[in-house]
């Protein structure tokens, strides 16, 4: 049975706020301590929901291409450094374009972690709900929610297409020609069923006078109380004023 | 009786009010840009730099929201019915060419088909929402949903203007498309992550910065590399898969009939 996390009794945008602001202050501070700890705090709430493993796996996938490009561009080649560790050709490896090019990857390291443990944390369901009742479009909940429901469906539908193809004893060629005979089988097929279904859907909205308005009932209910109401404010607040508080003095000392 | 049977209500409120949404989006696009190139902050990791990294991610963030905001609303049920197709779509086709090993992103094929089937307005929003949902599988592409906002806004001119009925001319408005969406997106990649979030792009800029460039002036030449073939490739795969597409499916959109999109081929 699907175990749900332990953060289930917030309300998803108590998450995505906090989030949000826990990147704008690291962002501004600029500490690697800090950008350390934040990253240490998330794997330890990834492993409290036993949902650390995944949030490596995913992190990684992003983030090593990343500091690997961080790396070529500035700590292998560094054109502004004045401590020069090595110097070839056009590879010039200075401190500074080490320090610059990890302090980046922690940077982006702790807005890739914290939003993978974001999503992780919060239950679909619950934020199309969230969307639903905000002050938001309700065209926007039901988007998050058809796209969310249909991502899986495609996927499946896909390769049930691929299995059609090779059924029917389809030779793929090596090359160009055969990746654009392979994207052609699968998408054509994905393509029009999907436009058709779309189309199909939208006559059965229209004539449920789609989008309401209004007032509605909703048979779910979204974990909400007073102090995360109150979390969210002080959080949305810290996410403005924390780095303007952070960064003033900077702006200051360089007028 | 259906709110969607009745005849469009007269209120000039919510009308003025998007329509003011959509112009400050786009000020506030093109000034943050232009500040950007016209100041060419040097700094990246000390004060300066976080202000600018937070500035530009902020900026572009709340124009591509502000978009959407003013577009969503008018959108008919026919587009909004196609826009979650379009967005899965982009995931799912992404990550099947993603796994072919061909360099190419493919992961705005969606918002492309929707530009072309449902004008620029609808493409825009499917460029914001899906990047607002490809963002919870990969925040780092959160900031630049205002240049997958300027795909589908590109998809939809071209398609108005005539880029469908000529299968050649899909990708000269893909190249167009390409130049102006990589242009306006470097700004992001510089200040925002210092450079690209791939080795292989990465390793373009480190080649232009080795010959003395500035970083947003070598970001903005790999973009220039990567982003036309890249866009000139989907939107002539989208054009391909419209016109593969029968003609009442087509013919269901009112942007494909009002602008007559795909020419003679519509009437087939």
């Amino acid at each position: 049975m699907h175990q749900l996390p332990r953060t289930g009794r917030l309300h998803p945008f108590t998450v995505l706020v906090l989030a949000a602001a826990v990147v704008a202050i690291t962002t501004a501070a600029g500490r690697w301590w800090l950008h350390t700890a934040v990253l240490a705090g998330c794997l330890l709430l990834a492993a409290r929901a036993k949902r650390a493993g995944k949030l490596v796996r995913l992190g990684a996938v992003i983030l090593v291409p990343a500091w690997g490009s961080h790396l070529l561009i500035h700590g292998l080649i560094d054109t502004g450094g004045g401590h020069v560790l090595a110097a070839a050709g056009p590879l010039r490896i200075t401190t500074e374009g080490l320090v610059t090019a990890g302090q980046l990857g922690l940077r982006t390291g702790v807005l890739v972690v914290a939003g993978l443990l974001c999503s992780m944390l919060i239950d679909r369901h619950d934020l199309v709900a969230a969307v639903d009742l905000s002050s938001a479009p309700p065209q926007a909940g039901y988007l998050l929610a058809a796209t969310l429901s249909l991502l899986p469906r495609l996927a499946q539908r896909q390769r049930a297409i691929g299995q059609a193809q090779a059924l029917r004893g389809i030779p793929l060629a090596a090359g160009p020609r055969g990746w654009w005979r392979s994207v052609r089988l699968r998408s054509v097929p994905l393509v029009l069923s999907s436009v058709q279904d779309a189309a199909d859907r939208s006559a059965y909205l229209a004539a449920r006078g789609f989008p309401a308005k209004g007032a509605h009932t909703r048979l779910r209910e979204v974990p909400d109380s007073p102090a995360q109401c109150w979390v969210r404010r002080v959080a949305l607040g810290a996410m403005v004023l924390g780095p303007v508080a952070l960064l003033a003095p900077t702006w200051v000392g360089q007028g | 009786m259906s709110q969607s049977l009745l005849l469009p209500e007269n209120h000039t409120g919510p009308l003025l009010r998007r329509r003011f949404l959509a112009v400050a989006a786009v000020l506030l696009l093109a000034g943050t840009y232009t500040v950007l190139v016209l100041t060419h902050p040097a700094g990246l990791t000390d004060g300066l730099g976080q202000t600018v990294a937070l500035a530009t991610f902020a900026a572009y963030l709340a124009a591509a929201l502000m978009l959407l905001a003013a577009v969503l609303p008018d959108l008919p049920v026919a587009t909004l019915s196609l826009i979650p197709v379009a967005l899965a779509l982009n995931i799912v086709l992404g990550q099947f060419v993603g796994s072919v090993f061909i360099p190419l992103y493919l992961d705005s094929l969606g918002t492309v088909l929707v530009g072309f089937l449902a004008g620029r307005r609808a493409g825009a929003a499917t460029g914001v929402l899906g990047t607002l949902i490809w963002s919870l599988f990969n925040p780092t592409v959160l900031p630049f949903a205002a240049g997958a906002a300027l795909v589908g806004f590109l998809a939809g001119t071209a398609a108005r203007f005539g880029a469908l009925r000529r299968p050649y001319l899909a990708p000269i408005a893909g190249l167009g498309a390409g130049v102006l969406v990589g242009v306006a997106s470097a700004p992001v990649a510089t200040f925002v992550f210092g450079g690209t979030s791939g080795v292989g792009t990465g390793a373009v800029v480190a080649a232009f910065r080795s010959m003395g460039d500035s970083l947003l002036s070598a970001v903005t030449k790999q973009a220039l590399i990567s982003d036309p073939g890249d866009k000139a490739i989907v939107f002539l795969l989208a054009a391909l898969l419209i016109y593969a597409l029968p003609a009442r499916l087509n013919g269901g959109f009112a942007f494909v009939r009002r602008h007559r999109v795909l020419g003679s081929r519509g009437s087939r």
